[in-house]
């Protein structure tokens, strides 16, 4: 059998959507690459359809600290994200700040209840440990967080340079901690677990991050006029002002380095040298980081490592020797060699040493310590050695990104809450199927280029005097341009009834990509990593054999519209007028919506995610539902997709025909193009919902003079 | 494959008149691939059949739809053994063949054709359909490299072209192909233009026996034999 069956005579309509839709979407590379796997392509898609509160719930969903994530993320999503195969990634991290500050995150009351008795340490308040609180006291435990500095967030407070991450966002988050009931206790340096235990907590989390800096290893390291990173770092982010004299070096090429470097020249430093022993290709600091404290005056010397620091008149004079690059080492990078008698040496009123940093537990936590001083753990329970004791952050990874701290605080909540209520750790996410796979060139070719909306950044005269956030936030319009340009990976199109399809191969001839393929042995393929869900195939297979993977089809265009038809039955407005709006960008029922407020019409909107989903049958159940007059309005031009106008034509035009059978005028069916800032539109709406309220009124008439 | 085109709505209507309960049966075969009687096109007929109740009022009708994998084979037609229980009538978007089988397999049910079944062919492109075969019974398409001069050529003719034809159009259709030119040009690219010199006698349209009927197992009965 291969149909379901419908009797209208009980009121079941064809292809109701059911209940519970199944969601058979693969999980995007983005979302993969995310430490935190949060669901990119749901919020991005929000976004796209001006739904900035909602994208904001589905990332608070996945994220307890999503305006901090806004700001300093890494953003390996990009990395992974497709788009860059077409053209450029989609810019996901400044799309989450956006919605971050449009979405209405400070009203986001954070509220938790008591329920389990066993009270939870946690040493550090790092992104590990704040994130670890948030999900424990989520789950109804008692939690107290111990911090040694005056202040919390660990690296977020005294490592982030606040012209990357401003304070306020911080003490939001942390104020919202504070609300849901987490005890804190500032100044406060654990020197013994032993004492917690005692104290009755039932279980601790260590998260003491990676404070300490190493060091060069070189003669006159010692004294005055060298400080490490971290340090200086957080004497600075503490309010502190140390004396760093006109000349600058920072050696190193990590993102600290950058950090460290950028906050010497806001502190009015004349002139700040980095020295990197190894070349630009191989720093590890984000490029854009880079290339902004270019800009912003400050100097990078590669392939050039200090030896030797001697000290006269309270100036430095640092030895330097130039590298070049022989084999690549353990890292994978090329190892850099000195060059034989190529010493040269600088002068410098203050060096800092930023070439990494390692953690640094107290000897009578009694954890047991691995490589590079971190703490050892089960990667998957986040146990130490120690019953009870949990660790977790850069203090077990060494120094890490904030994400991924966040991601081992969410771990290690749900591993303790496990070990509270004495349960096996259940794996914390249902396996879901990963999209992987590249575009293929001829995909590529079809997918419309559409350039990446980057973020405004101030100009850096401007930024680098002060400590003031570096870059804007966007705009309404650009933030939904960018996020329309998501391929939706892994939502494509499936022949989710095979024994149907009667490779008629229209999918094939229709596919504005030319995805699908017939195989070898003759059966239509659509390929998941190619498809881009336009849902174009879907509505033209004649056997209904294809859906959407997620129900962003039909299925939810017959929701939608029985929806509003229900909401229209109360309303008593003639005429009664449907309209079929796509909803992404700039262009659905927001713009709309001041256009008809004019006609005094009864204008529904049926919201559409793309006009080219919309069949033949919609349109005509709209006109069987009491419908005078049915316009579809799409984006047109500013569509992503391809060709959507095409195929809407083809539908009005088929069912304008069928109205002209059964005796109704066919331009009670119009498709309309949205352009932006178009005045045309305005008045083709007028002229529209006038024709048809004309249509109305001549067949009241008709029916009085019949009577 | 057979290509067929869903009949007028007001034609259908005027059948469906006598009749209250109504089942529209798609086949999800050739119907569905020439786009005529697939599910879409089953849920879009029901649709417009409401609309068309709802404005213009003849009778109360009420329908339902389904969809059978072929409506030319009788198995397929089991599931509907319930469903015939509740209808006055069933509207088949199946081909002719389909009607027919329908109307064997229930011979209490009047079964009325949705479609006018049309041609055999195949699709030039997408939503367009061209003719092919005339199922004549009697192939010559080796003698005309591949293109059927009966189907193809307006007058059907064997031994072409006509004095009709026109820088290889057809004086029928000035956008239609000549058939013959057609198959000239494909014996010359075949090196078998000999064959555009012979002759070719008429076809019988005698004797052709109707229904034609053929039967490819052997004939099992005692003294038969099999070989």
């Amino acid at each position: 059998m291969i149909s379901r069956t419908k009797d209208s005579a009980q009121g079941y309509r064809p292809n109701q959507m059911q209940k519970n839709t199944p969601d058979h979407s693969l999980m995007p590379p983005c979302q993969a690459a995310c430490p935190l796997q949060m669901e990119i392509r749901e919020y991005i898609d929000l976004i796209a359809q001006g739904r900035t509160m909602e994208a904001m719930q589905v990332i608070r969903s996945g994220n307890p600290f999503p305006s901090i994530c806004a700001y300093v993320c890494t953003h390996p999503c990009e990395d992974a994200c497709r788009r860059s195969q077409v053209d450029k990634p989609v810019a996901i991290r400044a799309l989450k700040r956006f919605a971050v500050e449009f979405g209405g995150d400070r009203m986001v009351q954070a509220e938790a209840e008591t329920t389990h008795p066993e009270k939870v340490a946690i040493i550090g308040s790092g992104p590990a440990g704040l994130a670890c609180a948030y999900y424990l006291r989520r789950r109804g435990y008692p939690v107290t967080v111990f911090e040694a500095h005056s202040e919390l967030g660990g690296m977020l407070r005294v490592g982030i340079p606040q012209y990357r991450l401003p304070r306020q966002v911080l003490d939001t988050e942390v104020q919202r901690l504070t609300q849901m009931g987490v005890e804190i206790r500032t100044n406060t340096r654990v020197v013994s677990l032993g004492l917690l235990f005692d104290l009755g907590y039932k279980a601790i989390f260590i998260t003491i991050g990676a404070h300490q800096s190493l060091r060069i290893g070189i003669d006159g390291e010692e004294g005055p006029g060298v400080i490490d990173g971290a340090t200086f770092l957080r004497e600075v982010n503490l309010g502190f002002k140390p004396s760093l004299g006109e000349r600058v070096a920072v050696v190193g090429g990590g993102n600290v380095a950058i950090d460290v470097a950028r906050t010497a020249a806001r502190l009015g430093a004349r002139k700040v040298t980095i020295l990197y022993r190894r070349t630009r290709a191989e720093m590890p600091a984000n490029p854009e980081e880079i290339e902004q404290a270019l800009e912003e005056g400050i100097e990078i010397q590669y392939l050039v490592t200090p030896t030797r620091i001697t000290r006269e008149n309270s100036h430095l004079s640092v030895t330097c020797v130039k590298m070049e690059l022989g084999e690549p080492d353990s890292s994978g990078r090329r190892r850099p060699v000195p060059v034989q008698g190529s010493d040269f040496s600088i002068k410098f009123d203050t060096l800092i040493a930023a070439i990494g940093q390692a953690p640094q537990a107290p000897g009578d936590f009694h954890v047991r310590i691995g490589k590079g001083s971190t703490i050892q753990v089960d990667p998957a329970t986040l146990t130490t050695n120690r019953a009870g004791v949990f660790a977790g952050g850069d203090a077990v990874t060494g120094p890490a990104t904030v994400t991924e701290a966040l991601a081992a605080g969410r771990l290690a909540a749900s591993r303790i809450d496990d070990y509270l209520q004495h349960r096996y750790p259940l794996p914390t996410r249902e396996g879901r199927e990963s999209l992987v796979g590249d575009l293929s060139p001829e995909t590529i070719e079809t997918i419309r280029k559409i350039g990446r909306f980057e973020p405004q950044i101030l100009p850096p005269e401007t930024r680098a005097k002060d400590f003031g956030v570096v870059e804007c936030v966007y705009d309404w319009q650009a933030a939904v341009e960018e996020s329309r340009r998501c391929l939706r990976c892994g939502m494509g199109a499936e022949i989710l009834f095979q024994d149907k399809c009667a490779s008629c191969l229209t999918c094939l001839r229709v596919c504005p990509y030319h995805v699908p393929y017939l195989d070898t042995i003759g059966t239509v393929r659509i390929p998941v990593d190619q498809c881009q869900a336009c849902g174009v195939c879907v509505a033209e297979c004649p056997a209904r054999a294809i859906v959407l993977r997620k129900p962003y089809d039909r299925r939810q265009i017959t929701e939608e519209l029985n929806h509003t038809l229900k909401s229209a039955a109360e309303s008593n407005l003639k005429p009664f007028i449907i309209g079929f709006c796509c909803q992404y960008g700039l262009f659905g029922t927001g713009t709309l919506a001041s256009l008809w407020r004019k006609t005094g019409a009864g204008i529904w909107i049926v919201p559409v995610l793309c006009v080219a989903k919309v069949e033949a049958d919609h349109i005509l159940n709209a006109f069987e539902k009491g419908a005078e007059g049915v316009f579809i309005a799409g984006c047109g031009e500013q569509c992503a997709r391809e060709n959507t106008t095409e195929w809407v034509q083809q539908r009005v035009e088929k069912v304008r025909k069928t109205l002209k059978e059964v005796g109704l005028e066919p331009e009670r069916l119009q498709a309309f193009t949205m352009k932006n800032a178009n005045e045309d539109i305005a008045l083709q709406m007028e002229k529209f919902s006038e024709r048809i309220g004309n249509l109305y009124l001549a067949s009241i008439i008709m029916q009085e003079v019949k009577k | 494959m057979i290509v067929a085109q869903q009949k007028p709505l007001e034609e259908t209507r005027r059948m469906l008149a006598p009749y209250e309960r109504v089942l529209i049966l798609g086949c999800g075969t050739c119907m569905t691939v020439c786009d005529a009687g697939g599910e879409r096109e089953v849920s879009y007929l029901h649709s417009a059949l409401r609309v068309a109740q709802a404005k213009g009022g003849n009778g109360t009708h009420t329908f339902a739809e389904y969809t059978v994998k072929r409506q030319c084979d009788r198995e397929f037609l089991e599931p509907l053994a319930d469903r015939v229980k509740d209808i006055d009538a069933v509207l088949s978007l199946g081909c002719g063949i389909g009607v027919q089988a329908l109307a064997e397999r229930f011979p209490d049910m009047p079964v009325l054709p949705g479609v006018n079944t049309s041609f055999m062919g195949m699709a030039k492109e997408w939503g367009v359909w061209d003719e092919r075969c005339a199922a004549c019974g009697d192939c010559r398409l080796e003698d005309t490299a591949g293109i059927c001069p009966i189907t193809r050529c307006a007058k059907g003719i064997l031994n072409g072209p006509c004095a009709g034809t026109k820088n290889g159009k057809c004086e029928a259709n000035k956008d239609m192909d000549c058939a013959w030119v057609l198959i000239y040009k494909r014996l010359e690219r075949l090196q078998q233009l000999d064959k555009m010199r012979r002759y070719y006698p008429p076809r019988n349209f005698r004797a052709i026996p109707r229904p034609k009927r053929i039967v490819s197992k052997a004939s099992l009965n005692a003294g038969g034999g099999n070989g």
